[in-house]
C-alpha cells in the first residue's frame, strides 16, 4: 500500500480542510487480558523478556507512567528458555536498557550467545495456570558493506546548507529466503528512527541491497544505520504491527491480524525471536 | 493439460440440454410454413440518424408486435393480407403510423420526430412500462444520457454510473463513489462493458468519478439478475454502456464548462445518410491551478510543492453504411489519470487509465437474420514511476484483451426470437511489473509475472410465447477458459413472464454464470492498483447461481411499480491472506483464499413517468454473507463490508416549463459494515524503535460493527436558453444540501496533552482514546454551463 499514502494524504488534507472529522460513540464489547509476549535475544545482551497483557480499546490509560506500566505488566510468571541442554530461568526482576530505553520485567543475568546453530526455546507459567510457548533461533549477522554518503550533483542553491544522502550497500545470499529490518536513526540512537521497515529479498537481482535517505544531512551529522537479519516469524510479525497500525488511520489499508509466534492455552500474543543486528556509524562529511 | 469439465457441468442438466436441443430444431421446422409475410427494418431518430434501441412496432390488424435490438433492427412477421398498418412509437417521440400493402414481405426503416412533444410527456426512459411489463426480462435497470442530465451531479459532474447507483438493487460503495455492489457481489463482478468492449477500471480519481462522458453516451442497460444468454464473464451484474453514434443529418456540437472539468463533442455526416462521426474529449484543469500556484513559490524555501493531478478521456465513433444490409462502425475509448510530483532530486509519476476499441459490423442476411458481429480490444495499466538521482523505480500491472464475437437474431415467428452466437477472448496479463535498481546497474530488483489465458462462450436462446399470457425466454451458455488448465461450463438461463392482467405480470428468472477473471484487490475503495489475475490450476472460475421472482404492475399510463425477491449463491469466491502483499509478488497466488458466500433480499420500485413531476422510489432489503474460508474467522461466517440491509432512493424531477426544471434526490443506506479493533497492545519493540503504546489488535469476527447510517439529499436545478445559435443550459447542483457528514471511515485515536512532543523513544501515555469518523464532502454546490449547436 506504499502508494496509498499519496491518496490519503490528499483526502486528509480535504477532511482537516473542510473540518469532516467528528467524535463519535462506539460501543466495543469487553476485551483484552490477553498475554503478550516480547522476547528479542540479543546476543551479547541478558536474555529479558516483557510479559503484558492487552487492553479493551476504551480502558482508562493511568496518566503516572509507573501506574500504566503497573497496569499491563504480568507479574509471577514462571518463564525459562532453554538451548540445547542449557535452561535459563528468567526472573521476575525489571531490566532497564538505558541505552534504548527499554523496560523489562522478566531477566537473567547471564548473557546470549552469538549461537546461530541451536534452537531456542521458550517456556513460561502464567499465574492462573495456563501456559506459553515459542521457539526461534538466532541468524547470523548480516554486515553493511558500505555507507556512501553524496551530496547532490548539481547545486541546488548556492545559498544553502549543502545536504547529503546516505546509500547503505549489503550483500544479500541469493541461495535463501532472507527478510531485513532497516533502521536508522539520525544523531542519537535513543531517538525515534528516521526510517523503520521490514522487507523480504524477493526481487533482488544480483545480490546487492541498498537502503537511502533523502538528501537532508548536513556535515557533521551522525547517521546510525541498522540492519536486522530476522527470522520470517518475527517479520511476520513486525509487518502485521506496522500494517495494524496503519490500518487504523488509512482507510486504503486493510484491517488484519497480528501475526505471533507464540502459542499456549493463554490463547497469547507476541514474538520471540533471535536479534542479529549490524549498525554501523557513519558521520557526515564533504 | 488437465479438463475439470465435468465437474462444471451437472448430470441433472445434461437431459435439459438434450431437450433445449431438440426443441429448437423443431422451431426451425415450423418455420417452413408458408402463408407468412415479414416485415423488417431499423428505426433510426428522424434529426440525428441515431438508431433507436427498443423501439416498440406493433401491427394494428393482428396486434401483434415486435421491438428493435440494441442496433435498432425489427422484424416481425403477419398474416399474408390486403393492407397492413404498423405502429412505431418511442418514448419521447411522436408516433410513426404507416399502411403498406400486405402481400409481400417487406423491409420499412422508419425516422421518428421527437418535435411537437409536450415537454412533460417527454419520458427520459427508452422502454415504454408496457413493453418492460410484457417482458420476460426482469431484473435489468436503463439509464438514458437525458436521464442523467436532469438529475443533481456530483462537483457538476454528470456520471451515468453514479445515477444508476439511484435504482434498487444497485449499491455504490460509499460516499463519492461509483463502485456498484449488486445483490451481495462485490464491484469486481460487475461485467461493464463500452461499445462491447470491456472496461476493466471505470474509474477515475479512486471512483469519485467514472469514466463515462455523459456527452459520448446513448444509453445504459444493467442486469442484476435473469441474465440473458448473450451474456457471461462475471457472476453478479451485466453493464451495457452503448456510444452514440452521431449524427449523420448536419454538424452539431455540444460542451459544458464545469469547476471540475470542460467537455466538448462534435459530430456530423461524413457522407449524408451514409456515415457520421462523433467525437468528444473532456479533461480536468485542477492541475494548470496547482501548476500555477507552484511556479509562483518556486523561491519560497518554505513551501512545500503541490503535486499535479489531472485526468481526461476521449470518445470516438465513425459508422459507415456500406448498403442496406451493411453497416460498419468504428468506435474507441482512451482516458487516463496522471498524478506527478517533481522537485530537485525527485520525481514521482502515477498513471493509469483504460484503453478501448470496437470494430463491429452489422450484416442483415434477409428479414428475419441480423448479425452483429465485433472485434474489440481492450487494455487497462497502470505505471507507478520514481526516480531519485541516480536511481529509479517502475511499478506497474496490465490486462489486454482481443476478442471476436458474432451474434446472430433469427426472428423465427412472432412467437420465437431466437439469438445465437459465439465469442473469444484473448486475455494477458501483466501481473506486478516491477523494476528498480541504481543508474549504473550495481543494484537491480525486478518481479512480475506474465499470464495469459483463452476465455471463450456459445450460446443459444429464444424468447417464446406460449399463448397470450406466458411468456418465456430459455437459453444455455456454453463457455470456457483455457491456460495451464481448462476450466468448461454450462450456464443455463431461463426466464418467465406470467400476465394475471393486462396491467399484471408475475415473472420468475434464474441464470448461472462463470467468471473466469478476477480482481485482486484488498481495500474497499477502488485503487488504480487493483489488478486483474486468470484462473490457474488453483484459482477456480468463480460461479453464481441466481433466482429470481416478483411482480410488475402498471398502474394506469404512467405508474409501474416492481417488486422482485432474489437469492444468489456464490461458490469460489476469492478473498485475501491477513495483510496479503498484492503490489508485487512472483507468488500471488499464495495470498488467495477461497470460499463462498450467498445474497439474498427484496427490492421495491416506483415509478411515475406522467404530468410536471416524475420519477422513482426505490427501496432494497438484503443480507450478504461469506463462508468457508479456511483462514478467516475459522471458516464461520462472517460479513463483507458491502452487507448493507436497508437502502432507499427517491428520485423527483419537476419539469416547470420549457425553460426550468428542478430535481431532488434522497438516498438512505444503512452504514457499510467495518472491522474494528476491539483491543490494543503495548509494542515496545526492539531495541532502536519507537515505543508504540496503542497498537491497534483486530480480532474476529471480522466486520461486526456498522458504521453510521448515510443519507443524503441532492438538489438539481435546470436552466434553459434558447439562443438564435443553438441551446445552452445553466446547471446548477447542491450535494448533500443539509451538509450530512456521512462516514467515509472511523479511527480510533489517540489523544495527547496540547503541549505534546513525540521527539524520543520511550513511553508517552496518551490521555485517552476516542472514537472518529472521517467525512469527505460537506454541502457543495456547483455550476456547470452546458451548450449545444
Amino acid at each position: 500500500m506504499k502508494n496509498s499514502k499519496y491518496i490519503f494524504a490528499f483526502l486528509a488534507l480535504l477532511a482537516a480542510a473542510c473540518d469532516l472529522t467528528q467524535e463519535i460513540d462506539l460501543e466495543l464489547p469487553d476485551a483484552g487480558g490477553q498475554p503478550v509476549v516480547e522476547c528479542y535475544l540479543e546476543p551479547g545482551e541478558p536474555y529479558r523478556l516483557l510479559l503484558t497483557r492487552s487492553s479493551a480499546y476504551f480502558d482508562d490509560f493511568p496518566q503516572d507512567p509507573q501506574e500504566f506500566i503497573d497496569q499491563i505488566l504480568i507479574d509471577s510468571a514462571e518463564i525459562e528458555i532453554r538451548r540445547g541442554a542449557e535452561t535459563i530461568p528468567l526472573d521476575n526482576v525489571a531490566n532497564i536498557d538505558f541505552d534504548f530505553s527499554k523496560l523489562y520485567n522478566y531477566s537473567s543475568t547471564e548473557l546470549v550467545p552469538y549461537d546461530t546453530l541451536s534452537d531456542f526455546e521458550l517456556f513460561i507459567l502464567l499465574p492462573d495456570g495456563s501456559s506459553i510457548e515459542a521457539s526461534t533461533m538466532i541468524l547470523p549477522v548480516v554486515p553493511i558493506d558500505s555507507v556512501v554518503i553524496e551530496f547532490p550533483e548539481e547545486e541546488v542553491d548556492p545559498d544553502s546548507i549543502p545536504k547529503a544522502r546516505a546509500l547503505t550497500y549489503i550483500s544479500d545470499n541469493p541461495t535463501q529466503v532472507n527478510y531485513y529490518r532497516r533502521m536508522y536513526h539520525w544523531n542519537s540512537l535513543d531517538s525515534i528512527p528516521e526510517q523503520d521497515f521490514v522487507t523480504s529479498d524477493d526481487f533482488v537481482d544480483n545480490g546487492t541491497l541498498v537502503f537511502g535517505t533523502g538528501f537532508d544531512y548536513p556535515v557533521g551529522d551522525t547517521l546510525y544505520n541498522s540492519i536486522f537479519h530476522m527470522t520470517e516469524d518475527y517479520y511476520n510479525y513486525q509487518l502485521s504491527i506496522f500494517n495494524s497500525i496503519a490500518a487504523n488511520a488509512n482507510p486504503f489499508a486493510p484491517p488484519g491480524l497480528i501475526e505471533s509466534n507464540v502459542r499456549g492455552s493463554s490463547d497469547p500474543l507476541g514474538i520471540f525471536t533471535g536479534l542479529s543486528i549490524y549498525r554501523d556509524t557513519t558521520i557526515v562529511e564533504e | 493439460m488437465r479438463v475439470n469439465s465435468s465437474s462444471y457441468i451437472p448430470n441433472v442438466v445434461k437431459p435439459e440440454i438434450m431437450k433445449l436441443t431438440f426443441s429448437l430444431s423443431l422451431l426451425f421446422v415450423v418455420h417452413l410454413i408458408y402463408g407468412q409475410v415479414t416485415i423488417s427494418g431499423t428505426v433510426r431518430d428522424g434529426e440525428t440518424g441515431e438508431t433507436l434501441i427498443g423501439a416498440t412496432v406493433f401491427i394494428e390488424e393482428s396486434g401483434s408486435g415486435s421491438s428493435t435490438n440494441a442496433y435498432g433492427f425489427y422484424s416481425l412477421e403477419t398474416e399474408s393480407q390486403d393492407s397492413i398498418t404498423l405502429v412505431y412509437s418511442y418514448v419521447g417521440y411522436q408516433s410513426e403510423r404507416k399502411r403498406i400493402g400486405g402481400r409481400e414481405s417487406r423491409v420499412i426503416d422508419v425516422d421518428l420526430s421527437g418535435e411537437g412533444i409536450d415537454l412533460e410527456e417527454v419520458v427520459v426512459q427508452s422502454n415504454s412500462f408496457r413493453e418492460q411489463l410484457r417482458s420476460t426480462q426482469m431484473s435489468v435497470e436503463n439509464i438514458t444520457t437525458a436521464e442523467a442530465k436532469l438529475l443533481p451531479a456530483f462537483f457538476g459532474e454528470v456520471d451515468i454510473l453514479k445515477t444508476i447507483q439511484l435504482k434498487p438493487g444497485i449499491a455504490s460503495g460509499s460516499e463519492g463513489r461509483t463502485g456498484l455492489f449488486v445483490r451481495g457481489g462485490s464491484p469486481d463482478q460487475n461485467l461493464i462493458v463500452l461499445d462491447e468492449a470491456v472496461v476493466y477500471n471505470p474509474n477515475h480519481l479512486f471512483g469519485f468519478f467514472s469514466t463515462f462522458n455523459a456527452d459520448a453516451v446513448k444509453n445504459v442497460e444493467i442486469y442484476k439478475g435473469g441474465f440473458p444468454a448473450e451474456y457471461g464473464g462475471r457472476v453478479s451484474s451485466v453493464i451495457d454502456v452503448k456510444l452514440r453514434d452521431g449524427n449523420d443529418k448536419k454538424f452539431s456540437g455540444s460542451g459544458g464548462i464545469g469547476l471540475i472539468t470542460s467537455r466538448l463533442t462534435l459530430e456530423g455526416p461524413l457522407i449524408e445518410d451514409k456515415s457520421s462521426f462523433i467525437v468528444s474529449g473532456r479533461r480536468t484543469y485542477v492541475d494548470v491551478f496547482t501548476r500555477a500556484v507552484n511556479r509562483a513559490n518556486e523561491d519560497n524555501e518554505d513551501f512545500n510543492a503541490i503535486p499535479n493531478y489531472y485526468f481526461y478521456d476521449f470518445n470516438a465513433k465513425v459508422n459507415y453504411s456500406l448498403g442496406e444490409r451493411d453497416r460498419l462502425f468504428l468506435s474507441g475509448y482512451f482516458g487516463r489519470d496522471k498524478f506527478s510530483f517533481e522537485d530537485e532530486v525527485f520525481t514521482f509519476g502515477f498513471d493509469w487509465g483504460n484503453a478501448t476499441g470496437t470494430a463491429r459490423w452489422n450484416h442483415i442476411f434477409n428479414q428475419k437474420l441480423f448479425s452483429n458481429t465485433t472485434f474489440t480490444f481492450s487494455d487497462y495499466d497502470y505505471e507507478i514511476s520514481n526516480e531519485l538521482t541516480g536511481f529509479s523505480f517502475s511499478l506497474g500491472s496490465s490486462v489486454r484483451d482481443i476478442s471476436l464475437k458474432s451474434d446472430f437474431y433469427y426472428a423465427l415467428s412472432n412467437s420465437h426470437d431466437i439469438k445465437f452466437g459465439a465469442n473469444v477472448i484473448r486475455h494477458q496479463f501483466d501481473v506486478g511489473r516491477l523494476k528498480a535498481g541504481s543508474d549504473d546497474g550495481e543494484v537491480s530488483f525486478s518481479a512480475g509475472e506474465q499470464l495469459t489465458g483463452l476465455q471463450f462462450g456459445a450460446y443459444v436462446s429464444d424468447e417464446m410465447n406460449w399463448g397470450d399470457r406466458l411468456k418465456a425466454n430459455l437459453g444455455l451458455r456454453f463457455s470456457g477458459f483455457h491456460n495451464e488448465t481448462t476450466y468448461l461450463g454450462l450456464e443455463p438461463r431461463a426466464a418467465f413472464n406470467y400476465s394475471l392482467t393486462d396491467n399484471l405480470s408475475l415473472k420468475a428468472s434464474y441464470a448461472r454464470m462463470m467468471q473466469y477473471v478476477h480482481l485482486v484487490s484488498t481495500a474497499s475503495l477502488a485503487l488504480p492498483t487493483d489488478i486483474w489475475y486468470p484462473s490457474t490450476e488453483t484459482v477456480r472460475p468463480q460461479i453464481s447461481n441466481q433466482v429470481a421472482v416478483g411482480g410488475a404492475l402498471l398502474l394506469g399510463d404512467g405508474y409501474y411499480l416492481t417488486n422482485e425477491y432474489y437469492y444468489k449463491k456464490l461458490d469460489n469466491q476469492i478473498e485475501f491472506a491477513n495483510f496479503a502483499e498484492l503490489f508485487a509478488n512472483d507468488n500471488l497466488e499464495e495470498e488467495f483464499l477461497f470460499g463462498e458466500g450467498y445474497g439474498y433480499g427484496m427490492e421495491l420500485g416506483f415509478e411515475k413517468k406522467v404530468g410536471k413531476l416524475q420519477g422513482w422510489l426505490g427501496y432494497t432489503l438484503s443480507y450478504v454473507r461469506r463462508r468457508e474460508f479456511a483462514s478467516i474467522n475459522g471458516g464461520n461466517e462472517f460479513f463483507p463490508v458491502f452487507d448493507r440491509r436497508h437502502d432507499f432512493t427517491a428520485v423527483g424531477i419537476y419539469k416547470f416549463n420549457k425553460k426550468y426544471s428542478l430535481s431532488a434526490t434522497w438516498v438512505y443506506g444503512t452504514g457499510d459494515r467495518v472491522w474494528v479493533p476491539v483491543s490494543r497492545i503495548v509494542h515496545q519493540g526492539a531495541p532502536g524503535a519507537d515505543v508504540e503504546p496503542f497498537v491497534t489488535q483486530y480480532q474476529e469476527p471480522r466486520n461486526e460493527f456498522r458504521q453510521p447510517a448515510y443519507h443524503r439529499l441532492d438538489l438539481g436545478l435546470v436552466i434553459n436558453f434558447f439562443p438564435s445559435w443553438g441551446e445552452s443550459d445553466l446547471t446548477i447542483s447542491v450535494y448533500n444540501v443539509y451538509d450530512r457528514r456521512n462516514p467515509f471511515f472511523i479511527t480510533l485515536q489517540p489523544e495527547f496533552p496540547d503541549d505534546f512532543e513525540d521527539q524520543t523513544v520511550g513511553l508517552e501515555v496518551p490521555q485517552g482514546i476516542t472514537a472518529e469518523q472521517v467525512s469527505l464532502f460537506p454541502i457543495l454546490p456547483s455550476v456547470t454551463w452546458n451548450f449545444k449547436f
